[in-house]
Parts: structure tokens; sequence; C-alpha cells
């Protein structure tokens, strides 16, 4: 099992620099430079000013020389300053991390709770009435905006029935609390975290609903498949009770195929926070990412790229862990396979 | 085929019906800019209302039916022919060079697919593209095409499909690897055929099943990117309309002018259904 773990730890390395390459060379394409952005607030400053600041972003080197010299400092975690406000882009990633991965873990938990129950329910019965019912509510969800979605929900219950806060993370009474200050003393800042749910129910709720429809679809057919099986009739006709069934011989099974899903779905989960960070204004990575493409600020660009891209195949990895960890039988070729 | 999927085909034929039918259906210019009838709600003269410079919405739904199909379609014809014949290169041969295109694959499915849209978008290339319109023989040929559409639209579709065909080639090498050791293919190989005529004329067309699916699907998939770029404002550029555009400009207005992002929404959800249904109806036929 060792031996598994450090070699696809390894092999992620190789993908991991293509995909600083690739997105290294796509932003350094663009037109403009992020020193436009500098000019714009002054543009009485002289050409030599310009230069300077050029040579200071090692803007005039060619590109690989570039790419050679980021890498070398992110190898040490040292990923440069925005171009924006100067602060190292670590600490405002740093700060904006913690809330998009408690968006995203609420709703993958939210998501399997719902989903996997749902798909074994209809899987149980095809196409029964409760079959089609949650077929049609899935594909309702799996086709329409998400951000469409989230305006109907905010013209819904924030602005008509005032349940919720229309957008942001904390009230303005809490302005002064920084998150990570809530992370690290949750105790004395209860009223703060009842705040921040109250904010968190409506970007939870769209996020989980457009991704419910892929992982439900996925355990329904899933678990069609395994309860035709002949280990599910043994199991039956030993007279075990339907839940355990269901569960524990069906689930157990049905669940392989759904844990490399659950796997692939992830960056699709870390770019939505693109969306719902927007347009809720909740100041995420998400967000982050948002305004720094707009403003063509490089250094943050690269750090949320590699970073969202390591959580991706981290999370694939671990799919993959856990896929061997409940199929013994992949377990056991690896171990005993060369 | 099943009862849901047949409505979904019905939805698309008669929706490529209003699209090219666009000029004689729409009932005002979907342009035409009439600032003392702006935003009113819907009646009989505007059905779905007009937005803030009083264009009729329906009119702009009507035309912006053209953009999104098209987008739609476009986007999946690029990710077909890309991830296709990336995956029967390297499902057919295999070897060291499948290896290094599926890493590739790989490489670009760990990226968060809107990072990638996002920073080629806002890359704007369309200025570029013009170089080609300079270029002898093909120069013509560009100049006449950019004409007619917009070179932002085609970096929008080009995109769009870049970012979605590494699902096609999996699947299409997944099937070329299991083609290729059949004995029809192994009979063309005795009787001396060309590899190119292998391929093409044995093993793809019967790996076509499964694309047709993921297209259907990916027809639906490229609609809601459009619309989620737009909504960031690095979609379809006004005054062009299209479904997600007139979203983005109606979400402004939500508070006083529901309509505005009612209709262009139930239009994009009633289309990517009927591409999902339609999708689905055709991969349990094809299982059958």
């Amino acid at each position: 099992m060792t031996s598994y773990v450090v070699r696809r730890l390894v092999s992620l390395v190789p993908v991991l620099l293509w995909i600083t390459i690739l997105s290294f060379g796509i932003i350094h394409l663009a037109p403009g430079k992020p020193t436009d952005l500098a000019m714009q607030f002054n543009p009485r400053v002289s050409l030599e000013a310009r230069e300077r600041l050029t040579r200071l972003y090692g803007l005039d080197q060619p590109l690989h020389r570039q790419y050679l010299d980021w890498l070398h400092r992110v190898i040490r975690l040292d990923f440069g300053r925005s171009f924006l406000d100067d602060r190292p882009v670590i600490e405002k990633i740093l700060e904006r991390l913690p809330v998009t991965v408690m968006i995203n873990l609420l709703s993958l938990g939210l998501v399997l709770v719902i989903a996997i129950p749902l798909g074994v329910l209809a899987a149980v019965r095809p196409h029964s009435l409760f079959d089609r019912a949650t077929t049609v509510v899935v594909f309702l969800g799996y086709s329409m905006p998400s951000f469409w979605l989230a305006l109907l929900l905010m013209a819904a219950f924030s602005v008509t029935l005032r349940w919720f806060p229309v957008s942001g993370l904390l009230s303005l009474a809490f302005a002064h609390v920084e998150f990570w200050d809530l992370i690290q003393h949750p105790l004395t800042h209860l009223a703060a975290w009842q705040d921040v749910a109250w904010h968190l129910v409506l970007p939870v709720t769209v996020t989980a609903f457009v991704s419910l429809a892929g992982l439900s679809r996925y355990t329904r057919s899933s678990m069609i498949e395994v309860l035709k099986q002949d280990y599910i009739r043994t199991a039956r006709a030993k007279g075990l009770s339907e839940r355990h069934v269901l569960f524990k011989h069906g689930l157990r099974n049905g669940l392989l195929p759904i844990l490399t899903i659950l796997g692939l779905s992830l960056p699709d989960l870390i770019g939505g926070s693109v969306i719902s960070e927007t347009i809720f204004s909740v100041p995420g990575m998400g967000r982050l990412f948002y305004e720094a493409v707009m403003a063509r600020d490089y250094p943050v660009v690269m750090a949320l790229v590699t970073i969202g891209s390591i959580f991706t195949m981290l999370g694939n990895f671990l799919a993959d862990l856990a896929y061997a960890y409940a199929d013994p039988r992949i377990r056991l070729s690896r171990e005993t396979s060369p | 085929m099943n009862k849901l999927a047949r409505w979904g085909l019905l939805v698309i034929t008669a929706l490529a019906v209003v699209a090219v039918a666009a000029p004689w259906l729409s009932p005002h210019d979907p342009l035409a800019v009439n600032l003392p009838e702006a935003l009113l709600p819907p009646s009989p003269r505007h059905w779905l209302g007009t937005d803030q410079l009083g264009r009729d919405v329906l009119s702009r739904l009507i035309w912006g039916s053209r953009i999104s199909l098209s987008i739609g379609f476009i986007a999946v014809g690029v990710a077909v022919s890309v991830g296709t014949v990336v995956g029967a290169l390297a499902g057919y041969f295999g070897g060291w060079f499948d290896s290094v295109l599926m890493r590739l694959v790989d490489t670009l499915l760990s990226i968060p697919t809107i990072f990638l849209l996002l920073a080629i978008i806002a890359v704007d290339p369309a200025e570029r593209l013009l170089v080609f319109t300079t270029y002898p023989v093909i120069g013509p040929f560009t100049t006449l095409l950019f004409q007619w559409i917009d070179p932002r639209l085609v970096v929008l579709m080009a995109a769009i499909g870049l970012m979605s065909w590494m699902g096609v080639a999996r699947l299409i090498r997944a099937e070329v690897l299991s083609l290729k050791t059949r004995e029809f293919v192994l009979a063309a190989y005795c009787l001396g055929a060309s590899q190119w005529r292998i391929i093409t004329k044995h093993i793809l067309p019967n790996a076509i099943g499964p694309v047709l699916v993921s297209a259907t699907l990916g027809v639906g998939g490229a609609i809601l990117t459009e619309s989620v770029l737009s909504y960031l404002g690095l979609g379809v550029q006004p005054p062009t309309p299209s479904w997600g555009n007139i979203l983005n400009e109606g979400r402004v207005a939500l508070g006083v002018a529901w309509w505005l992002t009612l209709s262009p929404g139930l239009c994009i959800l009633v289309t990517v259904l009927a591409f999902n249904l339609a999708g689905e109806g055709i991969r349990e036929r094809l299982l059958r």
C-alpha cells in the first residue's frame, strides 16, 4: 500500500508541472501588461518609472526565464507579491482559503447526504413514481445556470421575504472580525458564527443543488446494476433485512464508481466557487481569482490555478485511495503485482 | 426512445426552427432602442416586456437563440473533432504516443475549467485573429468570415470547445482500444487496408454511439458555459443578444423588472433540459 501511495504521489508531479507551464503561457500571452494598470492611476508617470517597474517585476526577462524564476520561488512556497496591492500572494490567498474550503465542504456534505439516499431509493424501484419525480428534479438542477437559480432565490428569500441576507459573509455589525479569528476562537465568536451561518444558507444551497444531479444519477445507475447481482439475491435469501441488503451489501459495491465521479467533480466544485462567490459577494478564492484575472494580477492568478489544481489532484488521489480501501480486490492485486 | 427524450427532440427541433426563422418570427427589432418604453412589464404589445433600453425582450430572445444555439453546436463540433482525432490516434497507435496524449488529457482535466476559460478569454486573443485576414490565400476567406461573425465570438466558441474535448478523447480511445482487436479490423489489415482506411472506415463508424451521447449532452453544457461567462461579463458582447447576456443585463434590474431575469433563464433551462433528456434517451437506446 505504501509503495502504491508514494508512486501515485510522484506521478502527480509531472502533471502539476504541465499545468503550471500551460497556465503560465496562457496568462502571459495577454496583450495588456500589469504595469498598464499602475499607469492608469497616474498617467504622467515617466517612461523610466515604467521601465523600472517592469524590471522590478522581471517582466523584461524572456518568458522561460520568468517561468523558471517563478517555479524556483514556488518550490519554497513563495508565490511573489500581488501587482495590485503589493501584499504577499500567499497571505491574500490564506485569508480567503478557509471561506472557500468551508463552503465547498458544507455543500459536498449536503450533496452526499441527499444524493446517495435519493439514488439508492430511486434504484430500488426503477421507473416508479418516486424515481421519475427525483429524475425530473435532478435534471432540472442539472440544466439550469447556477447563477440564475441564485438570483431567483435571492429575489425571493432575501429581497421579498427578507429571510436571509442578500450577500457577503458577515453583517456590518461584525465587520471588524477577521475570519481567521473566527476559526481560531470559535467559542468567543458564537454570535459571529451564527451570522456567518445565516449568510451561508443560500450559497451552500445553490452550490449543492447544482451538483446534486450528477451524483444521484450515478448512484442510481450504479445501484441498479449492483442490485441485479447474485449476491444481493443471496443476501435476501438469507433473510437479511432490506435495509441491511441495500446499504451494507448493495451500497458498498455501488459506491465504487461514485468515488471516482466524486474525485472528478472536484474541479467543478472549485470552479463553481468563482460564480457563487461573485454573485453572493463572498470573499473567497473564487472571487479573488475573478478579480485577479480582470486586473491581470499574474502572481495571484498563477498561484490560484496551481493551488486549485493541487486540490483537484489530491481529491482524485484520495478518491483512488478510498477506492482501493473499499474494494479489497484492487488493494490486493496492486500489492502483489510488481 | 422514451417519452421524455422524444419531448426533448421536439423542443430541439422547434428551437432550431425559431433560430432559422428569427427574422420572420420576431415582432420587433431586437436592437432598436426605445427609451420611452423602457422596463415595461409583459403586455399584448410586448409579450415578455422590455428591457432598460426599451428593447423588446421576446425579439431579443428569438434572435438570441441563434447565437446561443450556434455556440452550443459549434463548440461541441470543435470538442468532438479534437477529441476524436486525439482519442483515435492515442488508442490506435498506443505506446508512448498514447501516454503523452493521455497525460495531456489528465492535465487539462485537473485544472478547473472555468479558471482556464476565464484566463483564455480575459487574454482576449480576438485582435490577434485579425492577423489571418492579411495572409495570402486564406486572407479573403477570413475577412469574409469576420464580417459575418465577430472574431470575439469565434474565440468564445473555440475556447468553450477546446475546454471540453477531453471526455470525448477518453471515450473514443476506449472504444478504439477494444475495436482494434476485433476480427473485422484484423481482416481489413490482412487485406492490406491502409491505417488511415482502417481508422476512418472500420473503427470510427463503430465508435460513434457514445460520442453522439456525449455530444448531445455537450451542447447543453456549452450553452450553460456561455451563460456563465456572460454573467462574468466575458461572454457574447452586447448589443448582440445571447440568452446569457440578456440574463446578465436583466440581473441589474432584478428588483424592479423580474421578467428580464425570468424569461432568458427559462429559455436556457428548457433548452439545456431538452438536450440532456435527448442525450439520456439516446444512451438508453444504445445500451439496449
